[in-house]
């Protein structure tokens, strides 16, 4: 029996594949970079994909809503012009991890929102995603089992599932579709390979666990009653207020709006760049007011922007459990730490 | 309205970052469009003894000789600028204000060291009235671009008052922690693009220290990666020791 959502990609066509692939598209994957670290780059052959990799410096929100982005390009030279701008290319990423798609699913739900943002969803809709399962633990920084991301849930083209000698690929939409029979070297996947994948799930619950004492579902009830926890006076000490874990973050979106003008001071453009909350001036209003001017305030924030606010608004966590805040903190802010405390503190005992 | 009036002035530096215009390029056209450069000593003759639109400084003020010069340039100025890192933190020069001034001016000048009085290494700010600053070393030349730009629209332009870490984690380069190396963009003011870290080297905190850096944090960070909080001190003192000036004027 054959399974026209799954097929086969035998280890040995893999740079047959990728190769392939990218002589078709533009194609970005993990790469390493040294010291443990990571970075989807754009690779034209298998050899240079790092497929045992844990999460990327960023995440691949990079590709959705770029650190810069021009927005609107003006002219005032002979009265006022002014273009909306959309910059974009199609791109495909390979190797996306079931975390980092759960973050796409995020920044996609918040984007898409009234009043819908054409740049990123321009961005979106020009973006395949082949995801790949962990088969296990990046390392200790990872929250995936609690956050329920370990398991791929959808958001991607096609998956590869690593089985030995060969991969497993679950096929969800047309594009991965196409993306498998424009490159060849797929086979179809017969009872025998899914019976396969079913006990590799199997075994995967033994290695995944719940990495914290807690049900999910409980959180943001533990949130609603943390917000005069003492534990975010220990943050205060620690943070540099670097922004690190903003930018880092799979789901954290934060832009500010600048313009940039011509030395004639006749036509410029309006481009969008990253920021965070983490920064002093963040919350700086005219006049001078600040509303969150203690490092305390501000990661509290950033730790009820995923665990607490979004749940009224998407009713879902934004975080990931990818550990990217927690591995990138200089300081050693751990946010399976940060959860642990809350759930032992006196606030959280009331659960 | 006539372009304005441009000059550049040098004090106590290397003229490095005036070498950054002279090398700027393509851009250094559209900006000559634009400005009428009456004195530049690093690349012109002329001198000029009027009003000014725009004085750009280079340089920090180290004697008295200095302090009255800046205070001239400054009355016949409509906007001045300081340029640089020893203009607007005091730079390398500061570290002559970890000595005592009559031993450091014997160990430069030898037995006649009275022949040539010092002051302690100041900022531009910290005599005379500073509209812009472009801060760096050598300064970053889409910076001064902004700034020019700021300067002709008459709006004020703001140094990013956060860590060089936010744009140097932009440009996604592997973090000199990482790599077991102490750098001191966790408490540097952006603006650079990260320059330095993008061609691997580490920040050696040539555009100041941001606004209220978490100091007991910073040691923790220091003793967790086992590097010694003398040599980072060293570090920061390497640009930053004039911060002291303003700190104790405070």
């Amino acid at each position: 029996m054959q399974d026209k959502q799954y097929a086969i990609l035998w280890k040995e066509n893999f740079n047959n594949f990728i190769s392939s692939l990218s002589k078709l598209h533009k194609l970005a994957a993990p790469v390493f970079k040294g010291y443990n670290n990571y970075a989807f780059e754009n690779v034209r052959s298998g050899q240079e994909i790092a497929l045992k990799y844990i999460p990327t410096i960023l995440p691949p929100k990079k590709f959705f809503m770029p650190v810069h982005e021009t927005l609107l390009e003006y002219d005032f030279s002979r009265g006022l012009k002014a273009d909306a701008v959309t910059e974009y290319e199609e791109i495909i990423l390979f190797g996306v991890h079931t975390c980092d798609i759960a973050g796409i699913q995020c920044l996609n739900m918040v984007f898409s929102e009234h009043p819908q943002d054409q740049n990123y969803l321009i961005h979106s809709q020009n973006i395949k995603i082949i995801g790949l399962e962990c088969n296990e633990y990046c390392d200790e920084f990872a929250n995936c089992h609690l956050m329920n991301t370990h398991l791929p849930d959808g958001g991607y083209d096609i998956f590869f599932t690593d089985l030995g000698d060969y991969f497993i690929v679950h096929i969800n939409t047309q594009a991965g579709e196409d993306i498998i029979k424009d490159t060849g070297f797929f086979m179809s996947a017969q009872s025998s390979h899914l019976n396969e994948l079913a006990s590799y799930r199997e075994k995967k619950q033994a290695i995944f666990k719940n990495e914290l004492p807690v049900e999910l579902d409980l959180i943001h009830d533990l949130f609603d009653r943390s917000f005069e926890s003492r534990i975010w006076d220990d943050l205060d000490e620690r943070c540099l207020a670097c922004g690190n874990c903003t930018n880092v973050c799979p789901t954290c979106y934060c832009f500010d709006i600048r313009d940039e003008i011509n030395l004639h001071l006749t036509a410029g453009k309006r481009y969008r760049v990253w920021d965070s909350c983490q920064l002093g001036p963040f919350a700086k209003v005219a006049g001078g007011k600040n509303f969150r001017t203690t490092r305390k305030v501000r990661q509290r924030h950033r730790y009820y922007r995923k665990f607490r606010y979004p749940m009224d608004r998407f009713s879902r966590y934004f975080c990931t459990g990818c550990g990217r805040c927690s591995r990138s903190c200089m300081a050693g802010i751990r946010l399976k730490e940060t959860l642990k405390s809350l759930i032992g503190s006196k606030e959280g005992a009331k659960a | 309205m006539g372009k304005p009036k441009v000059a550049f002035f040098d004090f106590a530096c290397c003229e490095g970052c005036q070498l950054q215009v002279a090398n700027m390029g393509e851009i250094l056209l559209d900006i000559l469009d634009i400005v009428d450069v009456v004195e530049f000593r690093e690349v012109m003759s002329e001198k000029w003894g009027g009003e000014l639109d725009i004085a750009i400084i280079e340089g920090s003020i180290t004697d008295e000789h200095s302090v009255e010069r800046i205070k001239e340039i400054r009355k016949r100025s409509g906007i001045l600028i300081a340029y640089g890192s020893c203009a607007t933190i005091g730079g390398v020069n500061g570290m002559k204000n970890n000595f005592d001034l009559d031993e450091i001016r014997e160990y430069v000048y030898g037995s006649d060291f009275h022949f040539f009085p010092t002051k302690k290494t100041m900022a531009v700010h910290q005599v005379v009235k500073v509209d812009y600053s472009v801060i760096g070393c050598p300064v970053y030349i889409p910076e001064f671009v902004e700034v020019l730009k700021a300067v002709l629209q008459d709006i004020p332009y703001s140094v990013p008052d956060y860590a060089v870490c936010v744009e140097c984690k932009q440009n996604e380069n592997v973090c000199m922690y990482d790599k077991g190396v102490g750098c001191l963009g966790p408490v540097t003011r952006a603006g650079c693009n990260s320059w330095c870290v993008n061609n691997g080297n580490i920040c050696y905190g040539c555009r100041g220290i941001v606004s209220g850096p978490n100091e007991k944090g910073a040691h923790d960070i220091l003793s967790k990666y086992n590097i010694p909080l003398d040599l980072i001190k060293n570090k920061i003192n390497m640009y930053n020791k004039c911060r002291e000036i303003d700190q104790n004027a405070q």
